[in-house]
């Protein structure tokens, strides 16, 4: 039970590094359905996939370097490009195809993806747990003790936060995208060829996916199934935040990171039922999300 | 019911060149397969060796869970991905009162047996009505996700309530009576029961109430303001679906001698999904002609490897991608094709 001030605070740091991974994996689920209106259910197979590869570079790299953890970002980085050309070609493959498809079969697409992507890790990695140990000291800090990576993820979060919201309100790439959130055929209408964008997007959201897992390996074993549990609850982070809406997103992945973390403490076996009463809640008063528009709706 | 019929007849004058006529025409091949179908699984227990009986259980009882999905995705035109948490709920009411009835021990008589059978109904309806409740101020994309939760949340209650259900150790050693330990008999057993529920569902599809559902899969708007109660009618729906799935439920259970878990985890959730998208979910013979395919792989591919999930992923994604209509849709074009040149 949280009796005093420091255990509060550890507590509020652990669950913003779990907001910081809920929003790295859910503004890229919400991106691409916001401008190709496909849920990706195997966004969070290719977060774990990254996760994996990034794990395997880590190893290589030691092994050719010696050990060091600094050795951790080239692998991050390195996993996060190839991820970002994967989700290119899985876009052009297979993706593609399904924008004039119905609902339903765009479900199964993602859906099969899921289950074809989880047994490949297991084929390659099987089916222990994987993560990177750091040689991190927990430093004293509000009284208790607290392990300082967990502020560098936090620090990641934020960062890619802000380059992300300066991409889409700054940058021309970014506006286009913004405005094929709101309207597709518009955004095509004015020449701007919109199926160039959907690949762009897409690997962007499986890159950033992919970063995250790479930034947690150190905090956070990965294993198999991980994947479905992330999903859901990036999908109550998306729909809580409003499809589309990268500060909603945001401001949800806050609200359900630290919910989660806090409920942990008091009622263990009840996180997961907490996050969902908010989902429900909010499906039904305001089934748009927080700060979605009812347009989308 | 007298509100739901008024809207059917309506619609029936007006749209005969949309979805609505297909179900009329599609008939016609539902029927055959089904007349085939229900000789073949006459004969299955004469074959040689015990493997294909069990087998045929198994494809049985499966058809009858994705016939229930398929009353939410065929007629009613939304994806439910939580429909193991019903299948699992059957299968734990039935598991359970069995157990308390053997008290320790294997035996258990038959009125008890068809108690705890019956115990799957109420319990995997009212299930069913709490998260229906929910779900059908939903549709699209946010029906799907919730379900999902649904199914998740379910399975984690489940999971970690070691106390009731024994969490992930699953309950093991639940005995049909003396008889229906055989194979043979258990068969020739869920045959009887998959056939009745199966004539059931077919009866609610082509009940005025069955084309008040395939009204909301065309136009949700529309069917409300021909005077229709959307919710009510979807809650009633999700209801007699997660019903049927909880019978399937409990035919598993005493079938495999144990249930755990996993029953409601989205794996099983996403069987009837594959199920009905093989055989095709326009037909109502779709989930059965699924089943048939799908079990038959699952019990002959899972013996040369681990990896089934990788072989069905791809081979849905194949369907998805150049069969989207399932198998009964191809051999319906093709039927449709000799047709219209013989005959125009």
């Amino acid at each position: 039970m949280p009796s005093d001030v420091s255990s509060f605070l550890i507590q509020l740091f652990s669950g913003l590094s779990r907001a910081m991974m809920l929003f790295l994996v859910a503004s890229g689920l919400s991106l691409i359905f916001g401008v190709m209106n496909i849920l990706n259910f195997a966004h969070a197979s290719l977060w774990l996939l990254g996760g994996y590869i990034t794990f395997t570079l880590y190893q290589v790299f030691s092994s050719v370097f010696g050990q060091n953890g600094f050795l951790l970002i080239p692998a991050i980085l390195l996993g996060t490009a190839f991820m970002f050309a994967l989700g290119w070609l899985i876009e052009r493959v297979l993706i593609r195809r399904m924008y004039a498809r119905e609902l339903p079969e765009q479900l199964l697409l993602t859906f099969a993806m899921i289950l074809i992507i989880g047994d490949l890790i297991k084929l390659v990695w099987g089916v222990q747990n994987r993560r990177i140990f750091l040689p991190i000291e927990p430093i004293e800090a509000f009284g208790g003790f607290i392990n300082p990576y967990l502020f560098i993820v936090i620090g990641c979060g934020f960062g890619i936060a802000a380059a992300l919201w300066f991409f889409l309100h700054r940058t021309r790439y970014g506006k286009i995208v913004r405005a094929a959130v709101h309207s597709r055929e518009m955004v095509s209408a004015l020449g701007i060829r919109i199926t160039a964008i959907y690949a762009g997007v897409y690997a962007m959201g499986v890159a950033i996916a992919a970063f995250s897992a790479g930034v947690f390996l150190p905090i956070m074993p990965i294993g198999l199934g991980l994947d479905m549990d992330l999903i859901i609850q990036c999908f109550a982070v998306v729909v809580i935040g409003g499809f589309g809406s990268i500060l909603g997103t945001f401001v949800a992945s806050l609200i359900v990171g630290i919910v989660y973390s806090f409920s942990v403490l008091i009622w263990p076996g009840g996180a997961l039922a907490v996050i969902f009463l908010i989902l429900v809640t909010v499906l039904i008063f305001r089934p748009w999300g927080l700060f979605g528009t009812e347009m989308r709706y | 019911m007298p509100v739901e019929t008024k809207p059917v007849a309506l619609s029936d004058e007006g749209e005969k060149s949309t979805h609505l006529a297909a179900p009329h025409a599609r008939v016609g091949l539902s029927g055959p397969v089904i007349a085939v179908l229900a000789l073949f699984s006459l004969v299955v227990p004469l074959l040689p060796g015990e493997y294909p009986t069990i087998v045929g259980v198994e494809i049985l009882i499966l058809s009858l869970f994705a016939g229930s999905f398929n009353l939410i995705y065929g007629y009613m035109g939304q994806m439910s991905f939580g429909q193991g948490a019903f299948f699992g709920l059957g299968a734990y009411a039935t598991a359970l009162l069995c157990r308390w009835c053997q008290a320790g021990s294997t035996d258990i008589g038959y009125p008890q047996f068809f108690l705890a059978l019956l115990l799957a109904i109420p319990v995997s309806a009212l299930g069913a009505l709490v998260v229906g409740f929910f779900l059908v101020r939903l549709t699209g994309i946010y029906f799907s996700i919730l379900s999902l939760a649904f199914g998740e949340l379910l399975f984690y209650i489940v999971f970690s309530w070691y106390g009731f259900t024994g969490g992930d150790d699953g309950i093991q050693g639940i005995y049909p009576p003396a008889l229906l330990r055989d194979p043979h008999y258990y068969y020739y057993f869920t045959l009887a029961i998959v056939a009745a529920a199966t004539f059931l569902i077919w009866r609610i599809t082509r009940s005025p109430f069955g084309f008040t559902l395939r009204m909301l899969r065309d136009n949700q708007r529309r069917t409300a303001f021909v005077g229709v109660n959307i919710r009510r009618a979807m809650l009633l729906n999700f209801v007699l679906a997660g019903t049927f799935a909880g019978i399937a439920g409990a035919l598993w259970g005493p079938f495999q001698r144990s249930v755990s878990p996993s029953l409601l985890g989205w794996m099983q959730s996403g069987t009837p999904v594959f199920m009905t998208l093989m055989g095709g979910a326009d037909f109502f013979a779709g989930p059965l002609v699924g089943s048939l395919i799908y079990t038959s792989l699952n019990a002959y591919v899972t013996r040369f490897t681990v990896f089934w999930p990788l072989t069905i992923g791809t081979i849905i994604l194949i369907i998805v991608l150049f069969f989207p209509g399932g198998i009964l849709s191809i051999i319906d074009g093709r039927l449709a094709r000799n047709r219209g040149s013989r005959g125009a």
